[in-house]
């Protein structure tokens, strides 16, 4: 290994086991000093595990990690602070009520005779963020700024601890198309300075865009470590997958048929601010299409949606649901006249992540005869349910229907929401970003499911704000700025530039009602 | 069998009642000490009263007297155990009454309330129907559930509080039990039935045997003799196991569970979040409310109508039950009687030594103070034993371990 690169970290035949389960399996991974090196995989490749091993939460079994040539041993994540090596985090470690100062700091604070001392310490943060462009308020409060804000203040953080290497753990996760290209833009201008990331991923166009080398990971074990230059996402995919995936989905025509949905006038008052997040929005899903509503993060979708699904109650206008007036009516009763609702945020609505698998699969259902008998739960029908769906969704978890939901990785816990309002067989079904934070085989999966449902004439409602999975999968597409809806289009005649310039709202059309 | 015992070891409920007997354990240590430091000051006492001291805090329940000798002795004291299980009787019952809200997420802290409103319908019904006109048991009946009933309706206000207007159940509750103790004083004043006195006693009420109603003793006093005990334990019993099935086995558990874990999640899947913290309060209010009627429906007990200056302990006491009960609803039986238990080793150290029985409320300050923190007590026994074993806590997934490990701890702490 004599004019071997120049290795920064090198984790050599790591090996750990859990019980039931190699999590890794004789994996090597080598960053180099200066490089992007993206980390690929499925939810449940080991990813994770691996990064836990790098930052000594566990033990491997076998295998030796090296820092600059030499072979370390990392005990606790304290030990990998002193070997320079930060994380930012998927889930922010953030204090909401402290600035960004005080966040930046904290853990790592000068003090003078036993008091803080911020002086010397903005001092040092401001010529950080000028450096390497990031541009952050450092005396706004965490819970005031963007999220895109928030993850610089993390990168701040790791650079103000003078780490070397950044491990990002799918960082763009959370963030809003305009927020990842600043991101990479900031991790170019980071190995520019000398810094090493290593980069969690599974999203292709990323990986393809900003990684200098990717190591793909199957099912704990390792498949290869490539040049970005020389593969393509094909490739790649089929590497982490180990088949073939269909990138685009495949579609037929739509046949729209009777209408579904009919949204009329509908204003939705703002949680925040006095005026109406949705102003006077009118649409028209059909059985057998879908319709996509596309849009920058914060445009109101979400408060067309929680009115669409009665989270929240709108200020006017009429919402009829297979020809029932839905406009105020309880969840219940929307459900019951034929929706079904995949929402955004799949910790705060979409599951009950201290009851199990078979719990939340029965959710919205076990009132029904089904499971319960006098007001006494059927457990047997119940696990015998959640088996079913379990099985036919391939919902993948530690001890099958009693696993806590908690302890499911992201993507499964989608997947088992997407099974559950699948299975519900409503006429609508309303998905809010349902392939946020998922990897390709999910994606594909999700994309794959949706487009059976229209096919079997469900009116489908997609929120995204992704405008390659709006592209590929809508049949319709209405675009929302500042809380109306500026423009609708047919995907098949037009380009994801004149979308964007209808999302940032250089360019409305008036929109006749479909 | 060793893997029958690991796997035991493993699972979450062991880990909560090896919490609550460190919690406990640690109180009566404590509980000793002072004995032994009041004991090695005070000259009139001396290590052998320390020893004897030690002696009844662990054993007080047992405690027979003293022997010709002067030592104490021990042994079955049908007494002191009927008496146990008479005073546990409220306690099960307001510290299923906290159990029951904390499942849905709220802390009722108004069982002392709750507790006055279902003592005076109680003592109202039984007091005031003649039992030359209606049977007796059938008053008692109608006392019983008419003090349930007013306890519900009394935690019921600070549930539609919250659920209406989203005023914080602690800051209502509180406010409802001062209102209750007022209200039961002024009730009582303005009532004929504050001057039935019995001896030189003034400002009680008369034990509802005055009109011939009393819980019946079901023939518990023929094995626990010379004692107060009465069929009110076997009520709360019964109670209790409702209460667990109700939990556990029912979809009306299931939502009030899935609305104290997940409110969000609750209210998008069309579950009435609104109506279930009402009802949740409502239960719990009934539960504290049959605390109340079953201590004044004993027929041994008598009630000081002016409340106005404090509330009852015995409300309060729900609190520590069913935290070191981990708000399971079997646990709390067990929970209630350890705690009656300690009042009756506090008697009988006033009794047999010359310590009083106020060590004993020191211990259970220290096992409230150690029950709140049973959680955290709890995380720790999961950390020792992750890293004994090396294993992640729950699952093998491998790429959830992670998260799984670290989030432990943190909802631990915030639950």
């Amino acid at each position: 290994m004599d004019n071997a690169p120049d290795y920064v970290i090198e984790m050599l035949h790591i090996t750990k086991e859990f019980p039931g389960i190699k999590a890794n399996d004789d994996i090597t991974l080598q960053l180099r000093r200066g490089e992007i090196h993206a980390l690929l995989g499925e939810n449940g490749a080991g990813k994770s595990t691996l990064m836990s091993v790098l930052f000594g939460l566990y033990q491997p079994e076998a295998g030796v990690i090296k820092k600059d040539g030499k072979e370390v041993q990392i005990n606790d994540p304290n030990d990998a602070t002193a070997l320079h090596i930060g994380m930012v985090h998927q889930h922010f470690k953030l204090i909401d009520v402290f600035t960004v100062l005080d966040n930046i700091i904290l853990g790592a604070e000068d003090t003078r005779y036993g008091f803080l001392s911020r002086r010397a310490a903005r001092e040092k943060v401001l010529a950080l963020s000028d450096r390497y462009g990031l541009k952050v308020d450092l005396d706004a409060k965490i819970e005031d700024i963007t999220v895109g804000m928030q993850q610089r203040v993390e990168i701040l953080k790791m650079l103000y601890r003078d780490n070397e290497v950044l491990i990002f753990d799918e960082p763009t996760a959370v963030l809003t198309p305009q927020e990842i290209e600043e991101l990479m833009e900031i991790m170019r201008g980071l190995t520019r300075e000398g810094k090493s990331i290593l980069f969690i991923s599974h999203k292709l166009n990323e990986i393809m865009e900003v990684s200098d080398r990717v190591t793909v990971l199957r099912k704990g074990r390792y498949v290869g470590t490539v040049d970005t230059a020389t593969t393509t996402q094909e490739e790649l995919s089929r590497m982490m997958v180990g088949r073939p995936v269909q990138l685009v989905v495949e579609k037929g025509p739509a046949r729209p048929a009777e209408p579904v949905l009919k949204v009329e006038d509908l204003r939705v008052p703002s949680r925040l601010y006095k005026h109406d997040a949705v102003k006077n929005v009118s649409f028209t899903a059909r059985a057998g299409e879908i319709v996509c509503i596309a849009g920058i993060d914060g445009n109101g979708q979400t408060d067309l949606v929680y009115a669409l699904t009665g989270l929240e109650k709108p200020s006017g206008g009429k919402i009829t649901l297979c020809g029932h007036d839905i406009t105020h009516a309880p969840i219940r009763d929307r459900s019951d006249a034929g929706m079904s609702h995949i929402p955004e945020d799949r910790h705060k609505h979409g599951l009950i992540l201290d009851f199990t698998l078979e719990q939340n699969l029965v959710l919205q259902r076990f009132e029904e005869p089904q499971f319960q008998r006098h007001g006494f739960i059927r457990f047997d029908e119940t696990r015998k349910y959640a088996e079913k769906l379990i099985e036919q969704f391939d919902v993948r978890s530690g001890q099958g229907p009693v696993t806590i939901a908690r302890s499911m990785s992201g993507g499964n816990q989608q997947k088992a929401i997407v099974a559950r309002e699948i299975d519900r067989d409503k006429p609508l079904i309303v998905a809010v970003q349902p392939t946020r934070g998922l990897d390709v085989g999910a994606i594909e999966y999700i994309h794959g499911e949706l487009v059976k449902l229209r096919d079997e004439g469900k009116a489908v409602l997609l929120v995204s704000l992704e405008l390659e999975e709006v592209m590929n999968l809508s049949d319709r597409i209405l675009v929302m700025y500042e809380g109306e809806i500026v423009g609708e289009f047919d995907p098949r005649q037009t380009t994801v530039e004149e979308l964007g310039l209808y999302m940032a709202g250089a360019k409305r059309q008036e929109v006749t009602q479909a | 069998m060793k893997n029958r015992l690991l796997k035991l070891w493993h699972q979450d409920g062991t880990r909560s009642v090896m919490a609550s007997v460190l919690s406990i354990l640690a109180g009566l240590v404590a509980g000793s000490l002072i004995i032994l430091i009041v004991g090695i000051c005070n000259p009139t006492l001396g290590l052998k009263s320390v020893w004897d001291g030690v002696r009844l805090i662990f054993g007080g329940l047992f405690a027979t007297g003293r022997n010709a000798a002067g030592a104490l002795t021990f042994g079955f004291n049908p007494a002191s155990v009927g008496n146990m299980l008479f005073r546990a009787t409220p306690l099960i019952l307001t510290g299923l009454s906290v159990a029951v809200a904390f499942k849905t997420g709220l802390f009722n802290i108004g069982a002392p309330g709750q507790y006055l409103a279902g003592t005076a319908a109680t003592l109202f019904i039984a007091l005031s129907i003649p039992s030359s006109v209606v049977p007796p048991q059938i008053i008692w009946f109608l006392a019983f559930f008419g003090g349930m009933l007013a306890g519900a309706l009394w935690g019921a206000i600070p549930g539609m509080l919250k659920s209406l207007l989203n005023i914080n159940e602690v800051l209502a509750c509180i406010m409802t039990n001062w209102i209750a103790a007022n209200l039961v004083t002024w009730v009582f004043d303005i009532s004929n039935l504050k001057n039935v006195v019995e001896n030189t006693k003034s400002g009680y009420i008369y034990k509802t045997t005055f009109n011939n109603v009393a819980t019946s003793k079901l023939g518990l006093d023929l094995i626990f003799h010379d004692s107060q005990v009465n069929g009110g334990i076997v009520v709360a019993a019964i109670l209790a196991i409702i209460v667990y099935i109700i939990l556990t086995r029912t979809t009306f558990g299931y939502q009030l569970k899935a609305c104290g874990s997940n409110r969000f999640a609750a209210r998008y899947a069309g579950i009435k979040d609104k109506r279930n913290i009402v009802l949740s309060m409502a239960i719990a209010g009934s539960l504290a409310g049959a605390a109340g009627s079953l201590y004044y429906l004993s027929g041994n007990t008598e009630f000081f109508w002016s409340t106005y200056q404090s509330l009852p302990a015995t409300g309060f006491n729900g609190i520590p039950v069913a935290l070191l009960a981990a708000n399971h609803p079997i646990g709390v039986i067990f929970t209630g009687m350890f705690m009656s238990m300690l009042d009756i080793s506090g008697l009988q150290m006033t009794n047999l030594t010359a310590y009083n029985e106020y060590i004993t409320d020191v211990i259970i300050a220290v096992i409230v103070y150690l029950s709140a923190f049973s959680l955290l007590i709890k995380t720790l026994l999961g950390h020792r034993r992750a890293h004994k074993t090396d294993a992640p806590l729950k699952n093998p997934d491998p790429d959830g371990t992670q998260a799984d490990s670290k989030a432990d701890g943190k909802e631990a702490l915030k639950a």
